[in-house]
């Protein structure tokens, strides 16, 4: 039982590591040299937060309406729901000199 | 720290518009890689029951998420640059046209994230 915890901490250790260097990322993007720590640690929260927070609402809003798989609209209506503008986000894709993240590494399947 | 919900007055206007438009971004999206990796959001997605097979939506997610962090980080750099343009003015030390660094503190990012409706209070011992 401690192994399974302790794998699932590790894990999540994992991806909470690439979301800090996502936010980093967009800190030196928008003309940051450096962030102290706590800085970084909130709004590394943040980020998770709103992936589950999105997550959650459109399944919500995809139950709601009948759905199994949601759709584009319901993943429209959790973010302006929770006040994300949606109005600059091509511009803001097509911006110059953007980084790209390296996708982790996948572990291989133990064998049993 | 507390997500309050707020409207958004930019969107309520013209979301026929909008919602038109994004059907068309979701398809260039086909080939499109966000700074997050897929995988990282997949995951956060699914601990949170949100289950897709579209990868195109899973982008469009993460690409919301970094706009997000993006433009309150410019308010924090706006927020710095006044800050440190106005300490320079009190000191009146001319060392000439130094290097400018800045560095996002808890100070910038507090009233940034105030402006989104956001309060951020971490206790001290919080690192």
């Amino acid at each position: 039982m401690s192994e399974t915890t302790e794998k699932i901490e590790s894990n999540g250790d994992a991806r909470r590591r690439i979301l800090n260097i996502a936010v980093s990322t967009v800190l030196l993007e928008s003309g940051f040299e450096t962030v102290d720590k706590i800085s970084l640690e909130t709004l590394t929260e943040m980020l998770q937060c709103f992936f589950t927070e999105v997550g959650n609402s459109a399944n919500r809003y995809c139950e709601l309406s009948g759905r199994v798989e949601p759709v584009l609209a319901d993943v429209m209506l959790a973010l302006i729901n929770m006040g994300i503008s949606l109005q600059g986000l091509e511009q803001y894709a097509a911006r110059p000199n953007r980084h790209v993240i390296q996708p982790p590494q996948q572990a291989p399947v133990p064998r049993t | 720290m507390q997500m309050s919900r707020m409207n958004s007055p930019s969107v309520g206007d013209d979301d026929g518009g909008v919602g038109h438009a994004l059907s068309d971004f979701l398809l260039q999206l086909e080939n499109y890689t966000p700074s997050v990796p897929d995988s990282v959001v997949a995951y956060y997605l699914n601990m949170s029951g949100f289950e897709s097979q579209d990868p195109r939506l899973i982008r469009l997610i993460a690409l919301a998420a970094q706009k997000f962090l993006s433009d309150i980080a410019n308010d924090a750099l706006q927020h710095c640059k006044m800050r440190t343009s106005s300490q320079m003015s009190m000191s009146k030390n001319q060392k000439g046209p130094k290097e400018k660094k800045y560095v996002m503190t808890m100070e910038d990012l507090v009233p940034a994230l105030q402006e989104y409706g956001i309060i951020a209070k971490k206790p001290h011992y919080f690192v």
